[in-house]
């Protein structure tokens, strides 16, 4: 072989010597031969006449060698992107509109996939060895997709008892919001709690200082341990090495910073935390709503993690501890008893393992409507290399004459292609990059900080390469055999044109084109006007007109008996305000993603205690909450300002509340009390024995967040159940002055509070579906210019070629002394056919998606009218355009030339 | 690769290049004329495939090739077998009597 790799080197280094040396080869045997007949009696020019005979044409002797020659292949590869590159080059507009359609192609389909890969397909960024990184998920089955959550226990028996990892560690999905004592005032700040060994088992080293260890469970001195994130470490200490050591007051408590973590570590979900702390029973943060993940052995298979996990889940005993949600449960999370739950071992992913679903889902739309615009691309691309090949007839009839094999025709057409989709696959990286930065950016303001990162890593780099080049092979295939089945004979021939077969290819092209691109735009138009009509969508509240502002008023030192007086005295005032039409105040903004609960309440005097008890979502509020947020009171009343500290519980519940505790009952004048644990003989109710009396029931707020709908509401005074955290709520007729009224006010009545930010509570009740619409409409709606921007360029490139086929016939017709108008109007109504057809396609299409959209959990879009007609109107405009352009340069040429040019 | 009637079994023109140039060096048209005589005009190779071939065997360091003057006094590419191209031919001659003799024996059988 070692000959054989010298050869190789030799042929590849030295190529214009070999090619010399088989010249001389050749031309020496043809004076041979020439020599051997002149001697033979023929006279010089018949004996050089019979030895090329022999020999059989020079140039196909040449190429019959060039092929058994050693790296004959990458020499003619090479030779052939050498020769795509000059051909790609001499038709600038083409190539660049071919590239410039496949980079928005591949662009669009790679942004998502970028999206998916980061939030689905791999492990947080930052941490040691991701691959061997597990999640660790309870999930129920029979239930719609939610976040089971474990507990401090769970994570414990697991650690303690798993065999098949290397090591568990546990996290709250939540973080908890703190406030840092700074000397300039007070700082909020978010919080990861987790477990004492998770930057250990993630392999996350420390930028500074030192990272938990086991042994800071010892809650020493009363101080608990911190570690900084490296961005909030750079934000609030400008990375003051020195600050490793010092004490902080957290909310109030002395935690002492022990070091910072790794810069490009933010945590294990999608949430980003400033600090972390440790969850521990000890712990100050609440060891419950827990996360858990593990690293695997070597050598251990997810699946044998799996089988021991839940195994070990099995075993556990029924945790009826708290028997209700925790406070500040994230939305739908579920606390059931862990022998009822299904323990597997997943993959390491940013998003919960049983939201991954639902993640994909919807990524997974959004893929197909990108993939859409890079299927139009496609078309483009084919069309236009069709219209090219038969450009080229005789440059391959030429080059087939010369004795280049069909193969080789085809393998050279298909380089030109997946040059092309290199070149556009690389710039729709490029673009890929943008685009995902703008999605996420689309990205609602969630109330904590969200990092959510979207490496463009191997996997992306490796997909979009590998869709360029299968996109390329797609496109490129059909017009590269087309080209090549040339028949040498007719080609090279001035007159022969058989473009009818050809075109018929094209015409399908442009109108698949079209209507692709119609579906899109119709689809955009509809997503918009569900948009346009879901911020305006029935919650079951009225939020436009009504300004919200948030204090915590634990900050500046206040408990809930001081929140109380303030509350009222504040809302006294802001009532005064001219233009202010009514005000309220409550524990927290509504519709919030978040669902509140205390525990489980039951009718009083419901025999059983068995009786499955109701979980209401509570609302903390003060008396004209309903008229402010314009929830109509079905029966009975609003609370008033003589429902005291002093004076019995009330609470007022909304219809499905009532209907579900007391049903067939009117449930005004019935008391609500605890649902006592099971196991305890009595239970403490709040305010006297009697629970609490239904004084009025409420219409329904309705949930949008795709989770848990059900609307089982229970409102209860402010003034009987203060809390320290209170949002404003007023309602006006003038927005900008309302905010600017009420961030004065607040800061008149105590300056020692931290900044408020009065705004609209229109912006701020964007719930996740509404955020998923938007993100699909925008997609949609640019992925369909996109299209038409695509479209036009076909539509253009089939009129062009068909007017430069008829160069002849319309020289002739206008000789004949055509009408320009007629010969303009006659191209026109073919490329109008064409647009006429697709739109059609097009526009059914649109109703169909409408249809399929209208039966999705987005909800009724409407099929209006008038988004179908714009589209088909805006079609109508660009085709024309785009034909008349063609047409007009064909009819303003002078005849004479014309046909002087055939 | 054409013959006039029989038809050149896969490998044949290779070992028949091997025995041609197993005399002496020679030019592509030698071995044409070598092969038509040693074979008593049963096969004629055309230049389309005498040349890759040539190539394939030089490639494969059977041959190797240098320019010399020819008989007539022109510039022309010479031939000669290599060390492991004799050997080569040697392994291919006991093939081919190999199967001859097989051939012979299955069809007088």
């Amino acid at each position: 072989m070692k000959p054989r790799l010298s050869r190789f080197w030799r042929n590849l280094r030295h190529r214009t010597r070999v090619e010399r040396d088989l010249d001389e080869e050749l031309g020496a045997f043809l004076d041979l031969v020439t020599d051997e007949k002149i001697r033979a009696g023929l006279n010089p020019a018949d004996a050089r006449r019979a030895a090329l005979l022999d020999l059989g044409g020079v140039e196909s002797a040449k190429e019959q060698v060039r092929h058994v020659r050693a790296g004959w292949f990458v020499e003619s590869l090479v030779q052939d992107l050498v020769y795509a590159a000059r051909v790609l080059r001499r038709t600038p507009f083409f190539s660049l509109t071919a590239a410039l359609s496949l980079a928005i192609g591949v662009g669009a389909t790679t942004a998502i996939f970028t999206v998916a890969n980061g939030l689905l397909l791999r492990a947080a960024v930052g941490v040691s060895d991701p691959d061997r990184l597990v999640d660790i998920v309870p999930s129920q089955t029979g239930l719609r997709p939610g976040i089971v959550l474990a507990s401090y226990p769970h994570y414990e028996a697991i650690r303690d008892r798993a065999t098949t990892l290397a090591g568990t560690y546990a996290y709250r999905l939540e973080l908890t919001p703190l406030f840092l004592k700074t000397a300039g005032g007070v700082e909020p700040v978010f919080g990861g709690a987790v477990s004492l060994s998770y930057f250990q088992v993630l392999g996350v080293p420390a930028a500074t200082g030192r990272l938990f260890v086991p042994a800071d469970d010892d809650v020493a001195g009363g101080t608990s341990a911190v570690v900084l994130s490296h961005l909030f470490w750079t934000r609030q200490f400008h990375a003051d090495p020195d600050v490793v050591g010092t004490t902080v007051l957290l909310s109030g408590r002395a935690f002492t910073i022990i070091g910072v973590s790794a810069e490009g570590f933010h945590g294990t979900s999608v949430t980003k935390p400033d600090l972390w702390i440790p969850v521990a029973p000890a712990s100050p943060v609440s060891a419950t709503a827990l996360m858990i993940g593990g690293r695997l052995k070597p050598g251990i298979a997810r699946s044998q993690a799996s089988a021991e996990i839940q195994a070990i889940g099995h075993s556990l005993p029924a945790d009826r501890r708290s028997g209700a949600l925790p406070p500040g449960a994230v939305p739908g999370s579920r606390d059931a008893s862990p022998s009822s739950l299904r323990w597997t071992v997943e993959s390491s992913s940013p998003i919960p393992f049983t939201l991954r679903l639902l993640v994909g889902g919807f990524l997974a739309l959004l893929m197909g409507v990108v993939s859409v615009v890079l299927v139009i691309a496609c078309a483009n691309v084919s069309g236009v290399l069709l219209a090219r090949a038969a450009a080229r007839r005789r440059e391959i009839a030429v080059r087939r004459a010369l004795g280049a094999g069909r193969r080789r025709i085809v393998r050279q057409l298909l380089t030109e292609t997946v040059l092309l989709f290199i070149i556009g696959g690389a710039a729709g990286l490029a673009l890929a990059r943008l685009i995902t930065s703008l999605l996420v950016s689309l990205l609602p303001a969630f109330p904590m900080p969200i990092h959510v990162s979207v490496p463009l890593d191997a996997n992306v780099a490796a997909f979009s390469l590998a869709l360029s080049f299968v996109a390329a092979l797609l496109s490129g295939l059909a017009p590269a055999r087309h080209a090549s089945k040339t028949d040498v004979l007719s080609a090279l021939k001035d007159d022969a044109r058989r473009p009818h077969e050809r075109l018929r290819l094209r015409h399908a092209f442009v109108v698949a084109q079209v209507a692709f691109s119609i579906a899109l735009v119709v689809t955009g138009g509809l997503l918009v006007r569900t948009v346009g009509r879901a911020s305006h969508v029935d919650r079951g509240f009225e939020s436009a007109g009504v300004v919200t502002a948030s204090i915590d008023l634990s900050l500046a030192g206040y408990d809930a008996a001081a929140s109380a007086r303030f509350t009222s005295t504040l809302l006294e005032r802001l009532r005064a305000i001219r233009g202010v039409d009514v005000a309220t105040a409550a524990n927290r903004s509504p519709g919030g993603p978040t669902r509140v609960t205390r525990g489980g309440l039951r009718a009083s005097d419901t025999a059983s205690l068995d009786a499955l008890p109701v979980l209401p979502n509570w609302h903390v509020v003060e008396p004209d909450y309903f008229k402010t947020l314009r929830i109509p009171v079905l029966q009975g009343r609003d609370f008033t300002p003589a429902d005291r500290e002093s004076t019995e519980s009330v609470a007022i519940v909304s219809e499905t509340t009532a209907r579900r505790v007391w049903p067939g009952r009117s449930a005004v004048g019935q008391y609500l009390v605890w649902q006592p644990q099971p196991g305890s003989a009595t239970v403490a109710q709040p305010s006297g024995s009697r629970g609490f009396l239904v004084v009025g029931i409420v219409r329904d707020l309705k949930y949008r967040t795709s989770i848990d709908t059900t609307p089982l509401d229970f409102y209860v005074p402010f003034q009987q159940n203060p809390t320290t955290s209170v949002t404003i709520l007023a309602r006006s007729a003038d927005d900008a002055q309302t905010i600017s009224h009420v961030r004065a006010l607040i800061r008149s009545m105590d300056p020692g509070l931290p900044r408020v930010t009065p705004q609209l509570l229109d912006t701020e009740t964007s719930g996740p579906v509404e955020t998923q619409l938007r993100i699909a409409t925008a997609v949609t709606a640019s992925v369909g210019l996109v299209g038409l921007v695509l479209a036009a360029i076909g539509i253009y490139g089939v009129t062009a070629y068909v007017v430069s086929q008829r160069t002849r016939e319309i020289g002739i017709r206008l000789a004949m002394g055509a009408h320009r108008g007629t010969i303009v109007g006659m191209v026109l109504r073919q490329g109008m056919t064409l647009v006429g057809i697709g739109s059609i396609i097009g526009l059914a299409l649109g109703l169909g998606v409408g249809r399929v959209l209208a039966a999705s959990p987005i909800g009724a879009v409407p099929l209006d009218p008038a988004v179908f007609a714009a589209a088909a109107i805006l079609f109508a405009i660009v085709g024309l355009a785009a034909c008349y352009y063609p047409a007009r340069r064909a009819v303003r040429v002078d005849p004479i030339s014309l046909l002087r040019a055939e | 690769m054409a013959g006039q009637s029989a038809d050149l079994l896969q490998g044949t023109l290779d070992v028949l290049i091997l025995k041609a140039l197993a005399a002496g060096q020679l030019h592509g048209l030698g071995v044409s004329r070598r092969i038509e005589q040693i074979t008593g005009g049963t096969f004629v190779v055309r230049p389309g495939s005498l040349f890759p071939a040539l190539h394939r065997l030089e490639e494969a360091g059977w041959l190797s090739s240098a320019w010399d003057a020819s008989e007539s006094n022109r510039r022309a590419k010479f031939y000669t077998l290599t060390r492991t191209g004799r050997r080569q031919l040697g392994e291919e001659k006991a093939r081919w009597n190999r199967i001859a003799g097989a051939m012979a024996r299955a069809l007088e059988a």
